[in-house]
């Protein structure tokens, strides 16, 4: 079982981290605005949700009020960075539309 | 005029800069902050305010008197900010849009206006079409901060937090709102007039306790004379006392940092912004 707990723990995190390099690349790789905004989106949401859910698991191996409790509030933390970053993201790429910018293409547009 | 205004700053400036040359090394273990000061806020703050935060019991009871005028310093800002931009002349270059049929009206120049209720209503100039996305996510989210911003002033005492960062986060939920809607909506819901008090309370407040100790028979903000009024042990009474002081700071900090939002976005004019 201690095993068992401890590998998922590990899959999280390091899939979290994963997540997170791969979009930090993204963020310096990607050519222009929106595109950059994809892996920034991606990886607060799902890196995030990843890295925290292994932690609230390692949390709760000691079965205890004060642990449940602390893994609860994490996943809080997880919902609301869940609802808000995505938001986030949404307002800045309409914000971008509205101010005239328009997307990358590969083709110079004449 | 501009040189006189140069010359005071960098006399001002020369001043603090002679001055500071005095000062103890950084991290200096022979000056008297960490010989004296600093052990004794380590070992007895605990035992002297019964407060578990150090930072909170050097803040709140040991240099309260700094605190206090570090929120009317904010109080000062809040209110330059207001004395600096706030026009009352109301715009006469109007938009209303009739809700019924959407169409809109623009009025140049005059001094006619429609009622505003649930036929016509003001539009900004700038109108740009709510998004449900942005006004769903805001209106979920916004009691959530507001309740953490009261979790964080009213936890001060015993984990990180107080009345400043409380009163900052509460203050951001108000701008979320004049963000995600507009700033119309938010204006309505705290009104100008409810702002400039709060942040009069929140000063008040923090003055008001420091002048009932006196009352009381104590020092200036001498917390453990409220212990005459308040039901509670004496240990715990000075962190009662830090808790209203808290209070206050972050009643002001949140009423001046919406009024200082509000006053730079629609450049005192109150009716439309960011």
């Amino acid at each position: 079982m201690e095993l068992l707990i401890n590998s998922f723990v590990v899959i999280c995190l390091v899939s979290g981290l994963v997540f997170f390099a791969g979009g930090s690349v993204g963020i310096i790789r990607m050519p222009d605005f929106y595109s950059r905004l994809h892996p920034a989106g991606k990886l607060d949401t799902l890196g995030i949700m990843a890295v925290v859910l292994g932690l609230a698991l390692f949390e709760l191996k000691q079965w205890s009020l004060a642990s449940v409790l602390l893994s609860l509030k994490m996943m809080l933390i997880v919902f609301f960075v869940f609802l808000s970053s995505p938001t986030a993201t949404h307002s800045i790429v309409d914000a971008g539309i509205r101010a005239g910018l328009a997307p990358w293409t590969k083709t110079k547009r004449s | 005029m501009k040189f006189f205004g140069f010359l005071i700053v960098s006399l001002c400036g020369g001043l603090l800069l002679y001055a500071s040359s005095e000062f103890p090394d950084w991290g200096d273990p022979d000056s008297p902050a960490s010989r004296h000061l600093s052990p004794h806020y380590i070992e007895e703050s605990l035992a002297e305010t019964g407060v578990p935060n150090l930072v909170t019991s050097v803040l709140a009871d040991y240099r309260s008197f700094d605190t206090m005028f570090e929120t009317a310093v904010i109080f000062c800002a809040g209110l330059a900010c207001l004395l600096l931009l706030r026009k009352y002349k109301p715009e006469t270059d109007r938009y209303y849009r009739h809700i019924p049929t959407g169409v809109i009206l623009h009025f140049k120049n005059s001094r006619k206006s429609l009622p505003v209720g649930s036929e016509f209503e003001l539009m900004d100039a700038d109108w740009v079409p709510y998004d449900l996305v942005i006004k769903t996510v805001c209106r979920i989210l916004i009691p959530f901060i507001q309740l953490y911003a009261l979790y964080v002033v009213a936890h001060g005492d015993f984990s990180p937090g107080g009345g400043f960062q409380g009163g900052v986060i509460f203050g951001s939920s108000l701008i979320l709102l004049a963000i995600s809607y507009n700033l119309r909506t938010a204006v309505q819901r705290i009104k100008e007039r409810v702002l400039g008090f709060l942040c009069v309370l929140g000063v008040l407040i923090y003055a008001g306790l420091g002048v009932l100790c006196m009352f009381l028979g104590g020092e200036f903000l001498d917390y453990s004379r409220l212990a005459a009024i308040l039901p509670a042990d004496p240990v715990h009474v000075r962190a009662l006392g830090m808790l209203g002081v808290e209070i206050g700071v972050g009643i002001a900090v949140m009423a001046v940092m919406a009024a200082i939002y509000v006053n730079i976005a629609s450049a005192g004019r109150h009716d439309e912004g960011l």
